[in-house]
């Protein structure tokens, strides 16, 4: 059948260079192999590690405090600032801002890391600005610090997505029949009351596409992590895709990295999936 | 809806605020750039002597020709194939099968929550196998593969829009299946298609995982995936760091502000609907 | 040039009938009508004659060819769809010229056969345009010189007059008309619009769940309905179809009697009844008139006005509602008592399984 035809180079395509390698994860992760010598079969081995190992857990629980940053900070701001400026947005100005706000989309994350990297640095934006309004003993080199490092590398996702965030929501505000509004200024609304009962549910497609966006790319996260912090100190700022990466090329321990790979699949996938049933719900 | 100036003010200054936290990074790093090489500029200042020679010694460092060239193979590589590809499946998959067949979409959906570090090390095995580690092709033909899921979800939600009976009208005038999509359905799919286009052009362009771990000559790389050789060889010496980085930025940036309506639209609908 | 037939058609989609076994044949140069309510499966056999879907038993004959396995492109049919399906992209020039295209026609033969469709169809100056800046009539035009343009063997069109305002289809009815008696051409027509039917049809076929009801001309159809779907089908006003019953049968006539009524109706002859039987007595409201003693007696519910006739509704015993057409611009007042006779000789009788007798 011509469908087939047409389907087929994409398909292809797919199959040998995602659904193939997908099935080789699969297949690594129950081996004990160092991509050299001989591999043994290993069993679930690999599996309980990453579930009980407490290094892995904490990688894995750092990917999650990411999405703390990537998504609350784009998504509640974005919100606000979305909700004032609705309306605001016309014009050679509106032009302005949206170019200026996409900017951070544009460029490669290790860019945004590198920039970061010389804005947390010692003599760097950030601690200058707290010099600038007295907290001096506040400055610090942010990224090499224990505790302060992980929400650093968060703020940068957080920078990243925040204009997208913005944007997406301001459009779809736009969306949102003004009337609505109207009507509640009648009935004797407050603006949280607008917030809260027209805002909030108008936007509930918008919110879920920040959402489900902002939470893949924290949990997938390589590329800034690696160029501002490589995973340290220590392993504070390490996430599973740094692991992943360092784990099978750097450590040797390939069927350990499958594992945790397919793992961080599963995870994101259980992740975005009452996301999408929320957003779905009032077609 | 009455705006009050206040209310204008408010926003306004809201917009101002974000704009200025979205550009301080890159201003930061303009000025760090233009301090003198070696030293370690104190945070956001204008520097006595502009240096501005370091972007020059930054583009002969860093070999940025041969950057660019090698980044605008492996786009020439990818984008064209898999916009192709992309719009031949996704007009399959719209208009050449019955729900019947939605399985098939369906496992190309399942790739679009993949995560690429799932997938990397097995496709280092499978390059290296086909002896393609350190080429370009290492990286343009996993990406052409990796970018379907999204490629062929976005072509079919176009084609799903266009109404059946302009196929129809077609065949009953005699058009093959091939020719139907290249003088008809093709040249409606434009604006999708040019979407499309920017949008895999900014993921390869700045792609990173792929070109680190596949890739061992950073200029056989991305310019985004030389960046971090880059960074291991003049990590110190950040003045020349952020000119170098600064200019690897500078194209994509160019492009953006030339085509900005397109770029946004793009990015904007790759998001709602990705 | 060629005529049409069809034999045993059927199509199942899945587990389900939509066409359950459809005889027809079509003489070269007809206007044929497909007409039908909603989901009868008209557009469905239109669609089955284009090639557009699979017949699943059966057989279309083109000319003296089998066509069930032949594609579209190569059955000599064109096809004008309800929603035009120009294609947005080319000019009118290029929609109407895509088919010689693909069959690698010279340019010039090209020109001339577009620019001869456009002649005839009166849209020169619009050879230029996109079919955006085309209103709904400039569609249909462009949709149909995309037709004409190929020369094919039948013309199939699919609810054309559907998207268009009244005044429009009016116009374009005559249009369609004159295009039938220009070109002389099989024209296999598909509307739910029973007045388009009987306005532009050589013979129309009545469809209802995928069979077919009865095939004739218009008038065949307005003076004989072969049943009940077909009396209330065709015509409008619809057709009063009344419950009666046989009270007597001879070789002089025919008498019914029902609870509605005040008097029995007697009627000309008709075979194959028996005393006791029920049947359905049919008449035509402009069949009814103004009769003091009529068998037709109650109240006057409604009452439109149209200035050559009055169309009345009136509420018979037992909550029953028939509608008379009455000349000229009577004196008529809501709830007033009325007394209605029939034209005997107008009257259609039914049978108890819906035949006419």
């Amino acid at each position: 059948m011509t469908a087939w035809l047409f389907i087929a180079p994409a398909a292809i395509a797919y199959a040998a260079f995602v659904l193939v390698p997908l099935a080789m994860s699969f297949y690594y992760s129950f081996l004990r192999w160092d991509g050299i010598g001989e591999a043994r079969f290993h069993g679930l081995t690999n599996y309980i590690t990453v579930l009980t190992d407490p290094k892995l857990l904490q990688i894995i629980g750092n990917a999650f405090q990411l999405v703390a940053y990537f998504t609350l900070i784009p998504v509640v701001l974005g919100l606000a600032v979305a909700s004032v400026i609705r309306g605001h947005m016309a014009g050679p100005f509106g032009t302005a801002t949206r170019t200026i706000l996409f900017l951070p989309q544009v460029i490669p994350l290790v860019a945004a890391g590198i920039a970061w990297s010389w804005m947390f640095a010692s003599t760097g934006v950030v601690n200058q600005g707290l010099r600038a309004i007295g907290m001096s003993d506040w400055a610090r080199g942010w990224l090499g610090d224990f505790v302060w490092a992980l929400p650093a590398v968060g703020i940068i996702g957080a920078w990243v997505l925040l204009g997208l965030c913005t944007m997406l929501l301001v459009t779809g505000i736009t969306k949102i029949d003004p009337s609505l509004y109207e009507a509640a200024r009648l009935d004797g609304a407050r603006p949280w009351h607008e917030f809260r009962y027209i805002t909030l549910p108008g936007l509930r497609q918008e919110i879920a596409v920040c959402v489900t966006l902002t939470v893949i790319s924290a949990l997938a996260s390589f590329d800034i992590v690696y160029i501002s912090t490589l995973g340290g100190p220590g392993i504070t700022t390490t996430v599973p895709g740094l692991e992943i990466y360092r784990l099978a090329f750097a450590h040797r321990q390939v069927g350990l990295a499958s594992a945790l790979a397919i793992v961080l699949m599963v995870l994101v996938l259980i992740s975005i999936a009452p996301i999408q049933w929320f957003a779905r719900e009032k077609k | 809806m009455k705006t009050t100036l206040s209310n204008t003010l408010v926003a306004r200054g809201l917009i101002i605020l974000l704009m200025i936290v979205t550009l301080l990074p890159f201003i930061a790093m303009f000025s760090a750039a233009l301090a003198p090489q070696g030293t370690y500029p104190n945070g956001l200042q204008w520097p006595a002597d502009p240096q501005w020679g370091n972007f020059g010694r930054a583009f002969e460092v860093s070999k940025m020709d041969q950057l660019l060239l090698s980044s605008t193979l492996i786009v020439l590589g990818v984008v064209p194939v898999s916009v192709l590809i992309a719009t031949m499946a996704g007009y399959g998959l719209a208009k050449l099968t019955t729900n019947k067949y939605k399985w098939l979409y369906l496992i190309f959906v399942f790739g679009l929550t993949l995560p690429f570090e799932a997938v990397i090390t097995p496709l280092y095995y499978e390059v290296r196998a086909l002896g393609l580690l350190n080429t370009r092709f290492a990286i343009i033909l996993p990406l052409i593969g990796l970018y379907m899921p999204f490629g062929v979800y976005w072509m079919r939600a176009h084609f799903l829009n266009v109404p059946h009976d302009l196929s129809e009208a077609a065949q009953l005038d005699g058009a093959t299946r091939w020719k139907e999509f290249w003088l008809v359905q093709v040249p409606l799919a434009r604006p999708a298609i040019m979407s499309l286009t920017i949008l895999l052009f900014l993921w390869t362009w700045n792609q990173f995982l792929l070109p680190v771990v596949l890739v061992q000559d950073p200029m056989q790389r991305t310019m985004a995936g030389a960046l971090g050789a880059f960074q291991g060889q003049w990590g110190t010496d950040i003045p020349l760091l952020c000119a170098g980085a600064l200019l690897i930025l500078a194209p994509t940036i160019a492009l953006f502000l030339l085509f900005q309506r397109q770029f946004v639209a793009a990015l904007m609908q790759g998001a709602v609907k990705g | 040039m060629a005529g049409l037939t069809l034999r045993s058609v059927r199509k199942t989609y899945g587990e389900v009938p939509v066409i359950k076994g459809v005889d027809l044949d079509i003489a070269h140069g007809e206007f044929v009508v497909f007409v039908g309510p909603s989901g009868c499966g008209k557009s469905t056999l239109l669609r089955m004659i284009a090639g557009l879907e699979d017949i699943t038993d059966g057989q279309i004959s083109i000319g003296d060819r089998v066509v069930n396995d032949v594609e579209p492109r190569d059955r000599g049919v064109a096809m004008v769809f309800q929603s035009y399906a120009l294609y947005p992209h080319m000019s009118v020039y290029d929609n109407v010229g895509f088919g010689l295209k693909l069959a690698g026609t010279p340019r010039d033969v090209r020109d001339r056969k577009i620019r001869e469709a456009a002649k005839v169809l009166q849209m020169e100056h619009l050879l230029d345009r996109r079919p955006a800046q085309l209103s709904g009539g400039q569609r249909q035009r462009v949709a149909i010189g995309r037709a004409i343009v190929r020369q094919p063997d039948v013309f199939l069109f699919d609810e054309p007059l559907s998207n268009l305002d009244a005044a429009l289809r009016g116009d374009m009815r005559m249009e369609l008309a004159r295009l039938h008696h220009d070109l002389d051409a099989t024209m296999i027509y598909v509307t739910h619009d029973q007045v388009e039917a009987m306005t532009l049809a050589d013979k129309i076929v009545v469809l209802d769940a995928g069979v077919i009801q009865q095939v004739g001309s218009p008038l065949d159809l307005y003076n004989a309905p072969a049943n009940l779907f077909v009396a209330g089908f065709i015509g409008a006003p619809k057709m009063n179809l009344l419950p009666a019953k046989v009270e007597a049968a001879s070789e002089s006539g025919l008498t019914l009697s029902s609870d509605i009524l005040a008097a029995p109706v007697v009627l000309p002859a008709r075979g194959d009844v028996a005393l006791g039987d029920g049947v359905t007595l049919g008449i035509r409201p402009h069949d009814l008139q103004l009769e003091s003693n009529g068998p037709f007696r109650g109240q006057v519910q409604l009452i439109e006005r149209l200035g050559n006739e009055t169309i009345i509704r009136i509420a018979l015993s037992d909550g029953i509602v028939i509608t008379a057409a009455l000349p000229g611009q009577g004196a008529f007042a809501i709830g007033s008592t009325i007394a209605l006779g029939l034209r005997a000789e107008a009257a259609h009788v039914f049978d108890a399984s819906g035949m006419r007798l």
